[in-house]
């Protein structure tokens, strides 16, 4: 008899037609993506750069091919030289296929010196490919292009010192948090 | 398959090629409906058009490599697949993560549950004409996408997890932002049923639609909401309890008739359980490490190296090898199967001693659960179809691999 009178006066359905009514009041949870945008959370993985280094203006690399070792999508091409005096790898290519990338972020936790980063930057699509096959120098223009536009002074990603991981397991640059400070000189003369 | 069924067919039966760019097939599925005016008489599903290798392809790279790819495998709840695959690898190689790790994982794949009935309630309730949940499912989903961004960096393809624990570690104010969401999602699901669960037109579409016994069921090897649907009791979580399930307490919903109507409740009532299951979680978490020491690393060689016989004793320049090698990952096979939001899913992995698998096989629910449509489907109308498809749960990227 209840679930008769209920549905006599279309009880259920003004129910639920209360909560439509009451959610034209709240506030819109959407934004107007090319105008707003969301703000990125720390440590998204977008773009791929290389850091350039404060001191001494180049890239880090150290030529060691762990990332190209841990690319579930082999994406990473590298190349390298031996100086024949000091015995040291020297970098000669470095090639990362962006639209083959899976954006695991592998690359930038297996790094022993933080060379490679995967930046809050997402919205670099083309219309053609070869925009999106980095070399070492797009790379580093990645980077000044991503710390122009970064708000704070220093940017450290979470994926340089892995938190929670126990120390001794992992190379001694990433021990202990060591952000990249912003040098705007540097970014400008480029 | 379709072309043989047409030719035998008399006048009176029609064969509609359903998919495999239908909206409402949830990727790309495509089903041969014979039909009898309007009346299902006989459904073919037809699979693969979303096959990548993914169980070859794993043959071909490290362990912590082949993870990458299980995301791929059921999208919208990563989590799970990469909780299922590190937690047979870590039994093969007998580690146990930190207990930090074990309820960080049970947080986040009960989040990749909710996630995941959210986006399965917004497109089932879609599909048979409620579009008002489908913008408030989503709504609630963006926000668990956002804390697995704050969490990892990547909102679908996360790569969270880790052979022998979790990548990193989250930080107490994510942890606390949860617990708060927790509150509120719990409100929103009440708002869901109020929108769904008595409204005339759902119970008209759900209620005796796809009926199956529970000895059917269980015969067909449905896992997951859609078995407890049908009032059997089968829940990995509760049965044979894996991370911190043990510890936390929560209640197996279960349904009686075992109709679409009874596994949308099941599923109503298991998202209430995971919103408090991560409750439980963040309040009982405690202080401490996220990665077992044995854990491999991330860099894993492919290929195990040779054992040096002697050693320092032997004059330099003469080493002598043998052809014994150092085992990466103990060898042997196994099978270990965890609760993912569509069903029991599971990995059967052997391994040859090397650094990669040398066979990787998934149990994929929603493979399984495509076999049970033809069934379910017997004698309901051309619109029942959708309501079917919608309350087994399908993904598709999961069913080809």
């Amino acid at each position: 008899m209840n679930n008769f009178i209920k549905r006599l006066f279309f009880i259920d359905l003004i129910k639920g037609l209360i909560i439509t009514f009451k959610t034209i009041f709240s506030t819109p949870v959407t934004i107007r993506y090319p105008k707003q945008k969301r703000p990125i959370e720390h440590g998204f993985r977008g773009r791929h750069a290389f850091v350039r280094d404060p001191e001494s203006g180049k890239e880090r690399c150290v030529a060691c091919t762990k990332c190209a070792q841990v690319c579930p999508s082999q994406c990473i091409y590298i190349d390298f030289a031996i100086n024949s005096e000091t015995g040291a790898r020297v970098l000669t290519k470095y090639e990362i296929d962006a639209l083959r990338c899976i954006f695991c972020g592998y690359c930038e936790e297996v790094c022993p010196v933080n060379a490679l980063v995967l930046t809050e930057f997402f919205e670099y699509a083309s219309y053609d490919r070869e925009t999106n096959y980095f070399n070492r120098e797009k790379l580093l223009n990645n980077w000044d292009n991503f710390i122009k536009h970064h708000e704070e002074v220093e940017y450290l990603n979470k994926f340089w010192y892995l938190p929670g991981i126990n120390r001794k397991r992992i190379p001694s640059a990433k021990r202990i948090p060591k952000p990249v400070l912003k040098v705007m000189d540097k970014v400008e003369d480029s | 398959m379709g072309q043989l069924e047409i030719e035998k067919i008399d006048e009176t039966t029609f064969v509609l090629q359903m998919g495999p760019h239908h909206p409402a097939t949830h990727g790309v599925l495509k089903l041969f409906c014979e039909l009898e005016g309007e009346r299902v008489k006989k459904i073919v599903p037809e699979v693969g058009y979303l096959h990548r290798g993914v169980e070859k392809l794993a043959e071909y790279k490290t362990y912590p490599a082949a993870m990458t790819l299980t995301d791929r495998l059921d999208y919208i709840s990563s989590m799970s697949n990469n909780i299922a695959y590190c937690l047979a690898i870590e039994r093969l190689m007998g580690i146990e993560p930190p207990v930090r790790a074990k309820f960080i994982r049970t947080m986040v794949a009960e989040l990749t549950r909710l996630s995941s009935h959210l986006l399965w309630l917004a497109t089932h309730a879609l599909d048979i004409g409620a579009m008002t949940v489908f913008l408030y499912a989503f709504r609630e989903r963006e926000q668990i996408l956002q804390f697995f961004e704050k969490i990892c960096g990547a909102r679908l393809t996360v790569s969270y997890p880790r052979i022998g624990g979790v990548r990193l570690d989250i930080k107490k104010n994510v942890l606390e932002e949860i617990y708060e969401f927790m509150k509120v999602m719990l409100k929103r699901v009440d708002e869901y049923e109020t929108l769904l669960t008595e409204n005339r037109i759902w119970i008209a579409r759900t209620k005796g639609i796809g009926v199956i016994s529970p000895e059917e069921a269980v015969s067909l090897g449905i896992t997951g909401p859609a078995l407890r649907g049908s009032g059997v009791c089968y829940d990995i979580r509760k049965h044979a309890p894996y991370d911190a399930y043990s510890e936390v307490d929560f209640e197996v919903p279960l349904g009686q008739q075992g109709d679409t109507y009874d596994r949308y409740l099941c599923r109503i009532r298991e998202m209430r359980q995971s919103a408090f299951i991560v409750k439980q979680c963040i309040e009982k978490m405690p202080e401490g490490e996220i990665l077992a020491e044995e854990s491999p690393d991330m860099d894993l060689t492919p290929q195990p190296k040779r054992i040096i016989k002697g050693g320092e004793s032997l004059w330099s320049g003469f080493v002598e090898f043998t052809d014994e090698k150092y085992e990466l990952i103990p060898k042997g096979e196994i099978y270990s199967a965890v609760e993912a939001p569509k069903g029991e899913l599971g990995f059967y992995i052997v391994s040859d001693g090397g650094g990669k698998p040398y066979r990787m096989r998934v149990r994929a629910p929603s493979f399984i659960h495509i076999s049970a449509i033809p069934k379910l489907c017997e004698g309901h109308l051309l619109a029942d179809i959708i309501a079917i498809i919608g309350t087994l749960d399908i993904v598709m990227g999961e069913a080809d691999r």
